[in-house]
C-alpha cells in the first residue's frame, strides 16, 4: 500500500461509497423508522407510571443499536460482492490501486455512513430527551461513541464475509457473530458453571476468538446515569480498534487471493 | 530498429474449477504472445476462447496457473505500474447513481490526477466520446452505447501509454462504431499500444497492425495482418441488381464465381483477376452495379480454421 497515494484511493473509494448511501432510498427509509422508534419512546414511556424517563431513553437507545445493526449488517453484506457481481470491480481495480486499499475504502465509507445516520440518531435522542425532561449526561456521549465503535466492527465481519461468499451466508455469518458476540459472556460463565469440561472449554474459546460485543454495551450505564470512568470507554475502544485490524488484515488477504472471474 | 515489447506473455496456463468437485478444466494452454510499442494488437478468437480470461490475467483479476505475464516490464501482480495502463472490461458497469462526468472523475481521482487536471481532462473526454450533451446525466440514464463510450473515456482518463480493449465495438451502432476505430487509430498516432480483444473480424482488418488468434484457449496464429490480408486468393464481392437468371449461372460458371441473391439485389464473388470480365458480362445484359469491395476471405478462413482445429 503506497503512501499516500494509497491513502487517496482509499479516501476516494469511501467518499464514493458514502455517496452511493446518501442517494439510497433503502438507508433513508431505515433512518426514517429509526428516528420514528426513538419519538416513540415517548408514547411509550407515557404509558407507564414508574420510570417513565428511563424507557423512553432504553427505547431511544435501544433503537439507536437495532437500526445501526441493521444498516451495518445489510449494506456491509453486499459491499464487496455487489462490486464484483456487477463487475464494477473490473475498472477500478485496473487503476493503480491494491485489492486492499479498495476493500479498506469500502469499509471506510460504509462506516461512515453509518456513523452520520447515528450522529442523526442522536439529534434525534437528545431532541426527544429535552423536549420530555429526560436527563442526559457523559454516560450518554459514552453510550454512542461505543455503540459507533460496535457498529465499525460489524462493518468490518460484514466485510470480511462479503469479501469471499454471497450476501445471504454473508449475513447469516455476520448476524450470528453479531448475536452469539453478545451473548459469549453468558455462555461463557455457563460454561464455567457447569460441570463438562469440553463445553467449559468450548464458551470459553468462544468468547475468546469471536468479539465480546458487551463490552461496547454501557447502555445500562447510560440510561441510570451511572459515573463512567475512561477505563469504561477506553480499554473497550482499543479492544474494538485491535479486533477490527484483525478482521480487515484477514478481509484483505482472502480478497487478495480471490479469482475474479 | 526492433520496438520495446509493452505485453510480454510466456507459457500461460489457466485452470478453473467449473462446479464445486475438484476436477480442473484447463482453459488457457502455454499461451504466449507479445505486443510491442505502438502497434494495434489485435486478440482474436470466437466466443469462449479464452481471450478475456487472459486480458483478466493481464489486468491482474485472474491469476494464471503457470506462466508469465509481464506489461511494461512489471509483472501483472503489480499495481503501481497501472497509471500507465488503460482498460475496458467487456460491457462495463458503472455506478448507476453517478453522473458520467462523476464517473470520469471518480477514476481520474484513483490515477492520482490533480483537481484542476480532472477538470480539463474529464471535460475533453466527455466530447472526444460524444457524451458532453449527458455529462450530468445519472449513468442509470445512459443506454448500453453511451455506457460503453463511457467505459472508453475511463480507460484513457488518465493518459496511459497502453490501452487494452475488451470488445470495444460491443453494444454500438454503426457510427459509434467509426467514431471508436478512429479514437482507436487516434491512440497509435499519438505512440500507445492498443491491445483490442474481439471477435469482429472486419474491424480487426480496419485498424490491427499485428494479430493473434485464439482458439480452445490456444494460440493457432499469431504475425502481422498484412500477412494474413494478402495469403492466398484475393476475392472481390459484386453487388449487383437486374443480372437475368441465364447470365448469372454462366458467370458463376465461367468465372467460378459464387453468387448469393439478396433481395432484389445479387452478390457475386469472385476471384480478383475476374472482376473486369465478370462485370463487362453483367453490364452487357443490362445489369446495374450498387458496390464493388474486396473480399477479405484470408483472415476470415484462418480464423474459421482455427475455430475448426480447436474442436478437434
Amino acid at each position: 500500500m503506497s503512501w499516500p497515494r494509497g491513502l487517496a484511493c482509499i479516501w476516494a473509494i469511501a467518499i464514493n461509497t458514502v455517496r452511493e448511501s446518501v442517494r439510497s432510498k433503502l438507508l433513508y427509509g431505515l433512518l426514517f423508522f429509526a428516528v420514528l422508534m426513538i419519538g416513540a419512546g415517548a408514547i411509550v414511556a407515557s404509558l407507564s407510571y414508574v420510570e417513565g424517563e428511563r424507557i423512553l431513553q432504553d427505547v431511544g437507545m435501544g433503537s439507536v443499536r437495532l437500526f445501526g445493526v441493521a444498516i451495518a449488517i445489510l449494506v456491509g453484506i453486499n459491499l464487496i460482492h455487489r462490486e464484483v457481481d456487477r463487475r464494477t470491480v473490473y475498472t477500478i481495480l485496473s487503476k493503480p490501486l491494491s485489492r486492499g486499499e479498495f476493500l479498506v475504502g469500502k469499509f471506510l465509507g460504509l462506516t461512515l455512513t453509518i456513523w452520520i445516520q447515528m450522529a442523526i440518531m442522536g439529534v434525534a435522542f437528545v431532541g426527544v430527551s429535552l423536549a420530555t425532561g429526560a436527563p442526559l449526561g457523559v454516560p450518554h456521549l459514552v453510550f454512542f461513541f461505543l455503540a459507533g465503535v460496535e457498529l465499525a466492527l460489524v462493518v468490518g465481519i460484514a466485510t470480511f464475509f462479503s469479501a469471499f461468499t454471497t450476501p445471504v451466508l454473508a449475513a447469516f455469518f455476520t448476524s450470528g457473530v453479531w448475536g452469539v458476540g453478545h451473548l459469549s459472556r453468558q455462555l461463557r460463565d455457563l460454561g464455567a458453571a457447569s460441570e463438562s469440561a469440553p463445553f467449559e472449554w468450548a464458551t470459553w474459546l468462544l468468547h475468546r476468538v469471536l468479539p465480546d460485543l458487551e463490552s461496547f454495551n454501557l447502555a445500562s450505564e447510560a440510561a441510570h446515569l451511572l459515573p463512567v470512568t475512561a477505563s469504561d470507554w477506553v480499554l473497550p475502544a482499543l479492544y474494538g480498534a485491535g479486533y477490527l485490524t484483525l478482521v480487515l488484515f484477514a478481509a484483505v488477504a482472502v480478497f487478495e487471493r480471490r479469482d475474479l472471474r | 530498429m526492433t520496438r520495446a515489447e509493452i505485453v510480454r506473455v510466456d507459457a500461460l496456463t489457466k485452470d478453473v474449477r467449473p462446479g464445486f468437485g475438484l476436477r480442473t478444466k484447463r482453459v488457457l494452454h502455454d499461451v504466449t504472445f507479445c505486443v510491442r510499442e505502438g502497434e494495434i494488437f489485435g486478440f482474436v478468437g470466437p466466443n469462449g476462447a479464452g481471450k478475456t480470461t487472459t486480458l483478466k490475467i493481464l489486468m491482474g483479476l485472474s491469476r494464471a496457473t503457470s506462466g508469465s505475464a509481464r506489461v511494461l516490464g512489471h509483472d501483472v501482480s503489480e499495481t503501481a505500474f497501472r497509471r500507465h495502463v488503460g482498460f475496458l472490461p467487456e460491457n462495463p458497469y458503472f455506478y448507476d447513481y453517478l453522473t458520467g462526468r462523476e464517473t470520469l472523475d471518480f477514476y481520474a481521482k484513483l490515477c492520482g490526477l490533480s483537481r484542476a487536471q480532472r477538470r480539463e481532462r474529464v471535460d475533453v473526454l466527455l466530447a472526444q466520446v460524444g457524451l458532453d450533451h449527458a455529462a450530468d446525466a445519472r449513468i442509470r440514464t445512459y443506454s448500453k452505447g453511451m455506457q460503453q463510450r463511457l467505459g472508453i473515456a475511463q480507460a484513457i482518463v488518465h493518459d496511459p501509454d497502453v490501452v487494452f480493449l475488451d470488445e470495444p465495438m460491443s453494444g454500438l451502432d454503426p457510427i459509434g462504431r467509426k467514431d471508436v476505430r478512429d479514437l482507436v487509430l487516434s491512440l497509435r498516432e499519438q505512440g500507445k499500444t492498443v491491445f483490442m480483444n474481439t471477435h469482429i473480424l472486419h474491424d480487426v482488418e480496419l485498424v490491427c497492425d499485428r494479430v493473434a488468434i485464439i482458439a480452445g484457449g490456444r494460440i493457432r496464429y499469431e504475425g502481422a495482418i498484412q500477412d494474413f490480408i494478402g495469403a492466398g486468393e484475393r476475392l472481390t464481392d459484386l453487388l449487383v441488381m437486374g443480372v437475368p437468371a441465364q447470365v448469372g449461372a454462366m458467370v458463376e460458371e465461367r468465372f467460378a464465381a459464387h453468387l448469393q441473391g439478396v433481395g432484389e439485389r445479387i452478390e457475386v464473388r469472385v476471384s480478383e483477376k475476374h472482376v473486369d470480365a465478370a462485370l463487362a458480362v453483367m453490364l452487357e445484359a443490362g445489369a446495374r452495379v450498387v458496390s464493388v469491395s474486396p473480399h477479405r476471405a484470408s483472415l476470415e478462413q484462418i480464423f474459421l480454421n482455427a475455430v475448426e482445429e480447436s474442436r478437434k
